[in-house]
């Protein structure tokens, strides 16, 4: 019996082994769209514990990475959901900022603003495709979608943010 | 929409968010058990259904109490 059949039969250690082996790849995806290492680890975990407790779901012939990546995907998705959409995701810069700084800084809170406006699905797929620059297969396996429907997503994300940024004034 | 735009955004995106650490920094299966063992998996549907089944059959026929205990 290999060790995807253990883990679907609930053999704690198969999972372990699975844990150990994933956990990196589960929480690099999730970091990448949530951009928090404190949630992303939090994220991670549930994660995999909701991936225990739906072993038995899992398909012996198929990808237990592209599955991982779905449910991790889909909570992050609830979290970005959930979060206020005016938190700033900016850090504090040490020390008196120069006005030039605080010019681009200005210019970055904006984008920020018109990305966080952005509808959840939106962020998602422009934050994967255009910031981390994933392949556009593996965030359409992520999302449960087709291709072309990651590219439509991530085409309205861009018109929508051209639309935004240019009523506040700003000019990418 | 250009591929012009589509670059414009995508780097004004990249300068607003800069690259994330995407390495884990710990191992996170002690947090897993910890989360295992305070929410243990529900029982699965079909042994509700078997159990369900077993009692009806049993509250039917309870002459077959006998012969399952027989047979244990």
């Amino acid at each position: 019996m290999d060790l995807f059949q253990r883990f679907a039969l609930g053999e704690i250690d198969a999972f372990e082994t699975l844990v150990r082996q994933f956990q990196g790849e589960v929480y690099a995806w999730i970091v990448r769209i949530v951009r928090d290492a404190g949630i992303a680890e939090d994220l991670t975990v549930e994660t995999l514990w909701r991936i225990y407790r739906a072993r038995h779901r899992f398909r012996h012939d198929g990808n237990f990475s592209a599955w991982a990546r779905r449910i991790a995907t889909n909570l992050a998705l609830d979290h970005l959901r959930r979060k206020r959409p005016e938190q700033s995701l900016l850090a504090e810069p040490a020390g008196a900022p120069q006005p030039d700084h605080l010019l681009q800084r200005e210019m970055q809170e904006k984008i920020h603003q018109a990305f966080r406006r952005l509808p959840v699905k939106l962020q998602v797929a422009a934050m994967l495709a255009l910031v981390e620059e994933q392949p556009y297969d593996e965030i359409a396996d992520a999302l449960g979608i087709s291709v072309g429907a990651v590219k439509l997503r991530v085409f309205r994300a861009v018109r929508i943010m051209r639309r935004q940024l240019s009523h506040l004034g700003v000019r990418p | 929409m250009t591929d012009h735009d589509d670059r414009q955004i995508r780097e004004a995106l990249q300068q607003s968010f800069p690259p994330v650490n995407t390495e884990i920094h710990r191992d996170l299966w002690p947090a897993v058990l910890r989360k295992l063992e305070a929410h243990p998996a529900p029982m699965p549907w079909y042994d509700w259904a078997l159990i369900g089944l077993s009692v009806g059959v049993f509250l039917f026929f309870p002459r077959l109490i006998l012969v399952f205990a027989y047979h244990l």
